[in-house]
């Protein structure tokens, strides 16, 4: 698996992790899909959070992530948001 | 930076005068004169704030959040007088009490030290934060979002002028100006330094702040909260018990997620619900079924939603065969925070509060009852669902600990013959 590929495994679990996290449930990374909306059924993912996800998601990779991160776009899937996590990440290496 | 906040906080600490001292008193009525004086210049920051959040895209829920208004100010003036009312009671010293023939037993209350606040996007906690603490004689280290930089600042000029005018050290409070989460982090790798952490904020703080560190937390993990419904229950009281735990505020901490309700009355309890028309969501789980009616709406309750706070006015029912079964399920998804029983069975309640382990159990009330000065416990900066120190709401008599003085007149252990 190329580098690139591993990153996006690592990421993608872990803002699955933080986001189960965030909508209060007990359920398994794998259950969620990348289409899964973060403000849905099952997501309950809103903005007062962004503070703890990005410490958590710090923690988790190992990468100080931008402050503004988060700010100022439109995150509607999951896969929305490992695309902004993955790119800081790869910027911060 | 990390050191010095740190030193300049443990120095005011040990600068300031013993709990129940005159100056704490002074200084709530000397920070309800700063807040007022300074409010203007604390709103005028704000929209500085608020103008800031806008350029960068904060969404807006967010920049309401942030937004302080008079009536911002009206409610810390409330909080204030209700704190100074509190302090005696709370901070008074136990009388001593006789050891055998030879001495006496004095239980001295002590702040628990330097207290590291962590909290996102809400000014008036800073006010808080110098607040509920600092009377029971605390230093607190205060670090809210850097969205609310501007306000902070200006809250925390009120802050240390209160200080200094009650005599206390401008130190006991530090509104931590450098936003960099590297700062954030430095200080919970200090559990030398800081006595105690107290997060306010989304579950990914908390959590966060929780496992990241060995500082002793005190933190609500937010509620999943369920009401168990006896099939001795008034299922009309039971229903109104339901709602007035939900719709008030359907995303605090102590609000209701999922009805448990014995199986055999479980439609009826739901038809009660329904017929008062409120506007809820219903998720019927176990097979019930039920018709819309007034502002009721009825969905499927899913798997994943056991366990959830849904932080709308929506409320699971879930039929269950007997006590024990709710007993079995709060203990598998509940959060320890708020669980309530309705009955007119003395022993189903009875089973029932001895089986489940909550930071509260309401017995045929509303969850929301959950709540320091509801409950006549005082103000509260938060509710605990630590197993240690403090379980419930979080006052100010639970941000102290104590010394036992003891008293021994020239007393030897070898002369008491043990």
């Amino acid at each position: 698996m190329s580098v690139e590929a591993q990153d996006r495994v690592t990421v993608t679990r872990a803002v699955k992790t933080v986001v189960i996290a965030e909508s209060r449930l007990s359920i398994d990374p794998d259950a969620v899909s990348g289409d899964e909306p973060l403000n849905g059924e099952l997501l309950r993912v809103n903005s007062f959070g962004f503070v703890g996800m990005l410490v958590r998601l710090e923690d988790d990779l190992g990468v100080t992530l931008p402050d503004d991160l988060f700010v100022g776009r439109t995150f509607t899937t999951v896969d929305d948001l490992v695309s902004v996590v993955l790119d800081a990440v790869e910027a911060a290496r | 930076m990390t050191e010095q906040l740190l030193s300049s906080a443990r120095a005011a600490l040990h600068a300031a005068p013993p709990v129940g001292d005159p100056a704490y008193r002074r200084y709530c009525g000397a920070l309800a004169e700063h807040l007022t004086s300074s409010w203007p210049l604390v709103l005028k920051a704000n929209e500085e704030d608020v103008a800031a959040a806008r350029r960068r895209g904060l969404p807006p829920v967010l920049v309401e959040r942030l937004r302080l208004t008079e009536d911002h100010l009206d409610g810390l003036l409330r909080l204030i007088d209700a704190v100074t009312a509190e302090l005696g009671p709370a901070t008074t010293p136990a009388p001593p009490v006789p050891i055998g023939d030879w001495g006496a037993l004095r239980k001295v209350p002590k702040p628990l030290g330097v207290v590291f606040m962590v909290y996102e996007a809400r000014p008036t906690v800073t006010v808080e934060g110098a607040l509920i603490p600092v009377v029971a004689g605390n230093s607190v280290l205060l670090r809210g979002g850097k969205e609310m930089a501007a306000t902070d600042e200006a809250l925390a000029t009120a802050v240390h002028g209160a200080l200094v005018s009650a005599g206390l050290p401008a130190g006991l409070v530090t509104v931590i100006e450098d936003p960099d989460r590297s700062v954030f982090r430095a200080l919970l790798r200090r559990p030398d330094a800081v006595d105690v952490l107290i997060p306010r904020g989304s579950p990914a703080l908390i959590d966060f702040c929780r496992s990241a560190g060995s500082i002793p937390v005190i933190a609500s993990g937010g509620g999943v909260n369920h009401l168990y419904v006896h099939g001795s229950a008034d299922l009309a009281r039971a229903a109104a018990i339901a709602l007035d735990s939900k719709l008030a505020e359907p995303s605090a901490c102590n609000t209701l997620e999922l009805v448990l309700v014995d199986e055999h009355v479980a439609d009826d309890f739901v038809a009660e619900v329904v017929r008062t028309g409120a506007d809820v969501t219903l998720k019927l789980g176990g097979g019930l079924k039920a018709e819309p009616g007034g502002g009721v709406r009825i969905a499927e309750l899913a798997s994943h939603d056991l366990g959830r706070e849904f932080l709308e006015p929506t409320i699971g029912v879930l039929p269950v065969p007997d006590v024990d079964a709710a007993v079995e399920h709060v203990r598998r998804y509940g959060s320890a925070h708020t669980e309530g029983v309705v009955s007119a069975d003395d022993a189903a309640i009875e089973r029932f509060t001895r089986g489940v382990d909550a930071a509260a159990v309401v017995v045929n009330g509303s969850l929301r009852l959950h709540d320091g000065p509801t409950l006549g416990l005082g103000s509260e900066i938060s509710i605990s669902t630590g197993r240690l120190h403090v379980r419930g709401p979080v006052t100010v008599s639970a941000l102290l600990t104590h010394t036992w003085v003891v008293e021994a007149r020239g007393a030897l252990r070898a002369e008491r013959g043990n």
